[in-house]
């Protein structure tokens, strides 16, 4: 269990720095409102701050009372508020009802927006709008990167998917450049720069315009990380749609993993109280198991379990000090992995997939909850599914399965997820089907989704074959215009067109289904495709792989083609003598609109295997559902 | 020349120029300005003083302070009460009816502004610049007798001081304080003083005055503030803190006629109080001693005092002085048999020139008492406090002969000091005219002494300088060179062509240098093809935006904007082009522009919804004009009738957009609407929003199963979807004799297993297994275990002779009960196996 690294596995960079600056940063923004006031979060940075400054330290800066932005009036009777916000407009108009408020019953406060990460023109347009530009101060709280573990950076922005990838705003490209511009007067230059994508592409090229105004910064410091490589999400969406089997992932599928930490209901803690849990490389247990393939999960907790169990025991039998000095050093931890322990154990129960019932048997009530909360559906049908549509036979099984899937309104979020994940490796649906597909999912969850729909086209994750020729024709003439970045003349139509994912040609030249002689060893993986029960290694991953060994795009011209990329892939590498062995085993992935934990599991792997260290920087962790849900349009 | 009395120790004087201004008139006719930190003079011969003269018009003339001319014009503006230079070296010229007119070094009109209007009426009588740390500031005496004062002229905000109360006349004499960072003004009249704030104004008196006062004649307060002298109509000086709090020292000088200056003289963090006082024909320094010194006045009947950080600038129509203070570190060294280290090493280095012995004894002397690290370091204190070039060589050299002597002695400060000097001198020098002391060149930071050259435009001194400092391009050689570009554009005799070039050749890609101010200077000069013409030089795109669109160059401006990545940017543009064009056109700039219109568009989407009509609508862009109008039809509307006028809408749109399929499904829904209108009216309950399958079960579960059927029928809900609902709905109602009924009504087509599944959900066995004996043979195993029969189950897997099918069996065989069925499996695999 748990591989190891390789002895000359290189030290990964110290992150927590990145906290202190943010902490700092905060700090000395509270300051400047000097006096007692209430703070006004918004829900989705809450957790985020939590990481960085609890309430004790709030409130040493004198800050009284919290309240969540939400649409209400706020009960605050401080003559001092303070709203820290995401650059929304929304928020905006929620701060200009409250000032405005105040001004009808004829109240003054002082009023200080604090926008994370940046502030957009637009809000303070808002603001202006509104009449109340002149009543409020703003500030930028520039925390954009959060180190939610000792490998992994969140930029927790999860809109950046829809935003960009559906609504084509380019906003937070330049949020974007400003992190990697902060990592690299951080850790030093990255010597070896890759990247893929329109988005990749844009915010290389604004970083580098960052790093060039501030010339001499940089200069002559030491590289800690060898390699950068920027991904974006749509370069491979299937990874990203199919169901995860990885410890980490599956509870980030089932439970939903929220800024490194989940909460579980009272159906997993079998108390009535819900327990909020940290994941990290800190918790020792969790740390073995979380990239572990789930069939081997159980065997490996019910051994650590048995040892618990002796190391309890160990109690009797001892004298007096020796008990004391038991409970006051062992117990505690000893109780602490035990609550976990069998908390993870539920966590795997969720899912209906063992073969030996005699675990299950032991909580089958509270399994059941789950159960019928997460799936209707067989699991293991469903991962079925998944791998022929990965694999590309039986398809109109599969098609017949997604009806049935949408027919029994299983899950509005997975059936629309199946549908994109056939979409995507067939190259889009053919007519019939996509029509008759969409028919069944408006009957069965409602009409608003033929938005939904609009919104997947445009994003090319569910769309329609087109006829043969005409579209290959069209399709090179109009890769050719998007690339041009001045001949901006493309309507959304016809970018979407362009999006053909060319998913099997790509599978086939990049090998990406394991040809399996008998049983995979799912304990002793082979390769990345371990994250998928060992029937499909993760494209993105694949790419990342390919790239570093030949250390250049050099000879993947074809996939950089089907990926239609033909000139967004990109090397930049500058002459750096001064990076050591060490930090050129290490590599920063950026993924662009979000990475899955199956993917940091399968890149995790990679590293072991070559000795290589990778760290992840996303714009959001993100899973199937997540992704779903970006599209879908829901009644308010 | 050395000034020494028997206790009282002030200073030297030394000749900083001879001047050779050609001055046409009396220094004591003019209005005269000289900026402090060696700054320039400006001249301005008085003609309004006497009546008569009015018809001619005075010069105004700026000279270096070593009376090089700057600047000669004609003054064709109003009476001028009073000039000061700024902080910035700029000449503020205050007017009698309030305008304050300010020109630049060289004579260039910058702009004028005004005091107010109450200043306007009454006129000004008197008017004084004064500097604070946050600008220079302007206070200002009406003919009303009120004060009206500005403490920063680059951010002008008047304010207008309290009534003194029963204030008859002018005050005698009257000056500005800086305390807490506000300023206030001290004001005499007769034996009274008074002290103005912005709140009110308050009587105070001096600690320790002596009687006798009738009327204060002048005032002066120190050039940091914090001190005060007055002089009183009995000759009678006091002398203490700007607060009025306590006094220092007083001295009677016996001569009663009131001083035309008087300048306070001392350095800072000095303990030494001295203040220099100027009448016609007498120049005298008084302090805390009983006797003064006079100074005979030689020639210099008609000078002018300038306070300075250290001392005090003298300057006459023939020659110009500094008086200051001796620092600690010259003093020691040149006070008469002085015995101190700096002394000694500055003695031995002489003999060890002269190759004499007695170095050696000198040297040992300092050694012996340890004090040769103290002894460096005063001769390189002394060095820099030294104005000519060959006393500061003679105490260097023997600073870095002592140092030869010394272990480990850190080498910058003597480096620093060598470059301090060279630069220092350079200043100084005849044709530059900066006559700065080491202290207020420190004070000055070499940032502003850089700034003051390019002022001067004296860019290749301060290009020397930024080289010979090796300082950082940015801040240096690259900032100086932009300068010089921005004054380039001005020459306008010379082709738009032909300064780009040049400008261009010099800077080339300098870091730190950015081509977009120096266009910004050329569009102010009314050079906008010159400006275009440098902005292509600009590397960064976004810098160029801000000017493009002042020149109402928009278009060419999102396009940058776009290029540079910057949103913010784009969006600015866009609102400037919102403004600029009419709707049409701005629409028709979107269009081109893919970017800006998407980000436009999600602004839109929040805070402008008609404008995003408005948008899909120009682009006949009828799909996304459908989606708007769905959005609508659930989001905006909230009356059915306009829901599906919404809906309707969108149906159009869509069928222009030629999308069939969502036009289609959006009648569907329009009919969907109306019919669950027509439920909720007849069978009460809540339809409106159910999608269709929900509708459907939510009338199953209500009993009404023909409704149920007749909907299915209109929206041609197919058969496995409606099998599936029904099933779903019946079991939840526990009905298993409809259920029943139902599956006996033809054969389903969905198959028999999802019933076993639904029963076995409900708990419900024995419904079950009736199903279970109808599954298919492919689900039958499967079924069969579903209801618990294993035995049989094992049965059909080994009819099927199917291997997974057994394995299946074989893992939900539990313990002892199905023993026997275990082994039957196993025989069968094995007879399989066999064959």
């Amino acid at each position: 269990m748990a591989f190891p690294h390789r002895p000359d596995a290189p030290e990964l960079p110290d992150f927590s720095m990145l906290k202190r600056l943010a902490r700092d940063q905060l700090i000395y923004l509270l300051e400047q409102l000097p006096g007692k006031k209430d703070l006004f979060i918004e829900a989705d940075l809450m957790s985020p701050l939590d990481r960085i400054a609890n309430v004790s330290i709030l409130k040493q800066h004198e800050v009284d009372k919290l309240y969540k932005v939400e649409n209400k009036p706020a009960l605050s009777s401080s003559e001092q508020l303070c709203f820290l916000v995401r650059p929304r407009i929304k928020n905006m108009r929620y701060i200009a009802s409250l000032v405005n408020a105040d001004k009808l019953a004829g109240r003054t406060r002082k009023y200080k927006v604090i926008f994370s990460p940046q502030k957009f023109y637009a809000c303070e347009m808002v603001l202006e709008e509104e009449g109340i530009y002149g009543d409020v101060s703003c500030d930028e709280w520039a925390f954009s990167l959060l180190p939610l573990d000792v490998d992994l950076l969140s930029m927790e922005l999860p809109e950046f998917f829809r935003d960009y990838f559906l609504e084509g705003d380019q906003r937070w490209i330049n949020t974007v450049a400003q992190a990697l511009h902060l990592l690299s007067t951080l850790y030093g230059p990255f010597p070896y720069c890759y990247g893929i994508g329109r988005c990749a592409k844009m915010s290389h090229e604004l970083w580098r315009n960052l790093e060039e105004e501030e010339d001499g910064e940089t200069k002559g410091r030491r590289p800690e990380i060898g390699h950068i490589f920027l991904l974006d999400r749509d370069m491979d969406f299937v990874t990203a749609l199919c169901s995860q089997v990885v410890y980490e992932g599956l509870v980030d599928d089932t439970f939903r993993i929220k800024c490194g930490s989940v909460d579980f209901g009272p159906e997993v803690t079998s108390s009535d109280k819900s327990l909020k849990v940290l994941l990290n490389a800190e918790d020792k247990v969790f740390n073995e198991i979380r990239n572990e393939h789930f069939s081997n999960v159980f065997g490996f907790l019910s051994q650590k379990a048995r040892n618990l169990q002796a190391q309890y025991d160990r109690r009797r039998g001892m004298d007096i000090k020796q008990m004391k000095n038991f409970v006051s050093q062992e117990l505690k931890g000893l109780k602490q992995e035990h609550r976990l322990l069998s908390l993870r154990r539920f966590q795997l129960e969720g899912r209906d997939y063992v073969s030996s019932p005699s675990i299950l048997s032991a909580d089958i009530g509270a399994c059941e909850s789950i159960m019928k909360k997460k799936t209707k559906q067989d699991f293991q049908e469903l991962i079925k599914t998944e791998h022929a549509l990965l694999e590309g036979f039986n398809i109109r099984e599969s098609t017949n399965y997604i009806e049935e899937h949408i027919d029994r309104q299983v899950s509005p979020i997975e059936s629309l997820r199946l549908m994109c994940l056939l979409s995507i490796t067939e190259n889009g649906l053919i007519p019939k089907d996509y029509r008759s597909l969409k028919t069944q999912y408006l009957q069965s969850y409602g009409p608003e989704h033929l938005l939904t729909f609009s919104n997947l086209r445009r994003a090319g994750l569910l769309t329609e074959q087109a006829p043969g020729d005409t579209l290959t024709a069209v399709e090179s003439k109009v890769s050719k215009l998007v690339t041009d970045k001045a001949a901006g003349k493309i309507t959304d139509a016809f970018s979407s067109l362009a999006k053909r994912s060319n998913f099997r040609a790509i599978s086939k030249k990049l090998n990406l289904i394991p040809r399996v002689d008998g049983e995979y060893d799912l304990k002793v993986p082979r390769d990345m495709a371990y994250v998928f029960s060992g029937a499909y290694v993760p494209l993105s991953c694949r790419i990342i792989e390919q790239v570093l060994e030949r250390r250049s795009w050099q000879g993947l011209d074809e996939v950089v083609r089907l990926l239609n990329c033909s000139e967004l892939a990109f090397t930049d590498m500058t002459k750096e003598d001064k990076a050591s062995s060490e930090s050129l085993r290490l590599i920063l992935v950026v993924f662009l609109g979000g990475c899955t934990f199956s993917e940091i599991s399968a890149l995790r792997f990679l590293g072991r295997e070559k000795g290589y260290r990778f760290i992840f920087l996303t714009t959001a962790v993100t899973n199937s559902a997540r992704l779903m849900e970006a599209m879908s349009e829901v009644k308010a | 020349m050395r000034l020494t009395s028997a206790r009282l120790c002030v200073g030297r004087k030394y000749e900083l120029y001879s001047m050779d201004w050609d001055l046409q008139e009396e220094l004591r006719d003019c209005l005269v300005a000289a900026a402090s930190y060696g700054g320039p003079i400006a001249l301005l011969r008085n003609p309004w003083k006497k009546e008569k003269a009015a018809s001619i018009r005075p010069v105004l003339e700026i000279y270096s302070a070593s009376g090089m001319p700057l600047a000669s014009m004609l003054w064709k503006s109003g009476p001028v009460v009073s000039l000061g230079w700024s902080a910035e070296e700029e000449l503020l010229c205050v007017q009698e009816d309030g305008v304050v007119l300010v020109y630049g070094l060289h004579g260039d009109f910058r702009r004028h502004f005004s005091m107010g209007n109450e200043v306007l009426q009454n006129r000004v009588l008197d008017a004084r610049i004064f500097h604070t740390e946050f600008g220079s500031g302007v206070a200002i005496l009406t003919g009303a007798h009120r004060f009206t004062l500005s403490a920063n002229v680059g951010d002008l905000k008047l304010r207008r001081m309290p009534e003194v109360p029963g204030l008859q006349s002018a005050p005698s004499c009257w000056t500005t304080l800086c305390q807490d960072r506000v300023a206030h003004v001290l004001l005499a009249v007769g034996p009274d003083l008074y002290l103005l704030d912005h709140a009110a104004c308050s009587a105070v008196t001096l600690p320790g005055l002596a009687p006798g006062v009738s009327s204060f004649l002048q005032m002066a307060v120190s050039f940091t503030y914090r001190h005060l002298a007055l002089f009183t109509d009995t000759g009678y000086i006091w002398m203490g803190t700007a607060s009025l709090k306590e006094k220092l020292c007083e001295f009677n000088c016996n001569i009663r006629a009131p001083p035309k200056q008087m300048v306070w003289c001392s350095r800072p963090r000095s303990k030494e109080r001295a203040v220099v006082v100027a009448w016609e024909r007498r120049l005298m320094v008084v302090g805390d001693a009983p006797e003064s010194i006079q100074y005979p006045w030689r020639a210099a009947k008609d000078s002018y005092l300038v306070p300075e950080l250290d001392g005090v600038r003298i300057f006459s129509r023939s020659t110009h002085e500094f008086l200051h203070e001796v620092p600690v570190a010259s003093e020691e060294i040149f006070k008469i048999a002085s015995m101190a280290p700096g002394a000694l090493l500055l003695e031995a280095q002489k003999e060890y020139e002269k190759e004499s012995q007695k170095a050696d004894e000198y040297l040992r002397e300092i050694q012996e008492l340890g004090q040769l690290t103290q002894a460096v370091q005063q001769c390189i204190e002394a060095a820099g406090h030294e104005h000519w070039p060959d006393m500061q060589k003679s105490l260097l050299r023997a600073a870095s002969f002592g140092k030869c002597f010394l272990d480990r002695f850190p080498p910058d400060s003597f480096v620093r000091m060598c470059q301090d000097l060279r630069v220092l001198n350079a200043v100084r020098d005849y044709h530059i005219g900066i006559p700065l002391t080491y202290s207020q060149y420190k004070q000055l930071t070499i940032q502003v002494l850089l700034d003051r050259l390019v002022l001067r435009r004296l860019y290749p001194l301060a290009i020397q300088i930024c080289e010979y400092l090796r300082l950082p391009e940015v801040q240096g050689v690259s900032r100086i060179l932009a300068h010089w570009a921005c004054y380039k554009v001005q020459q306008k005799d010379v082709s738009d062509e032909d300064v780009a070039r040049a400008i261009n050749q010099k800077l080339g890609d300098t870091p730190g240098v950015s081509y977009s101010d120096i266009a910004a200077r050329a569009y102010g000069c009314g050079r906008t093809e010159l400006a275009i013409k440098l902005l292509e030089y600009e590397p960064r795109s976004g810098e160029q935006v801000p000017l493009l669109l002042k020149m109402k160059r928009s278009k060419l401006a999102l396009s940058k904007a776009i290029e540079s990545g910057d949103t913010d940017l784009v969006f600015t543009v866009l609102l400037h082009l919102k403004n600029e064009l009419n709707r049409g056109d701005f629409f028709m700039t979107l269009r081109n522009q893919p970017m800006a219109l998407s980000l436009y568009r999600q602004f839109c989407k929040h805070q402008e919804l008609e404008t995003l009509k408005d948008l899909y609508n120009q682009d006949d862009n009828h799909q996304e004009l459908g989606s708007f109008h769905i959005r609508a039809s659930y989001a905006a509307e909230e009356r059915i009738e306009g829901r599906v006028a919404a809906l309707q809408t969108a149906a159009d749109a869509f069928y222009k957009a030629k999308n069939e399929f969502a036009a289609k499904a959006t009648e569907d829904q329009m009919r969907l609407l109306r019919l669950q209108r027509r439920l909720e009216d007849e069978l009460g309950g809540q339809f409106l929003d159910l999608s269709l399958h929900d509708t459907v079960t939510t009338l199953i579960l209500g009993g009404q199963n023909k409704r149920a059927e007749q909907l299915a029928r209109d929206f041609r809900i197919p058969d496995k979807r409606l099998w599936w609902l029904k099933l779903t709905a019946l079991a939840h109602l526990e009905d298993w004799e409809e259920l029943e009924k139902f599956s006996k009504s033809k054969k389903s087509p969905i198959g028999y297993l999802p019933f076993v599944e639904i029963c076995m959900k409900q708990h419900n066995k024995y419904e079950a297994k009736k199903y279970a004996s109808r599954v298919g043979p492919e689900q039958k195993v499967k079924a069969l275990l579903l209801v618990g029969d294993v035995a049989q189950a094992a049965d059909v897997a080994i009819e099927h002779r199917n291997e997974a099918e057994m394995s299946l069996v074989l893992s939900h065989c539990t313990g002892a009960t199905d023993g026997a069925t275990a082994d039957k499996i196993q025989r069968a695999r094995a007879q399989a196996q066999k064959k």
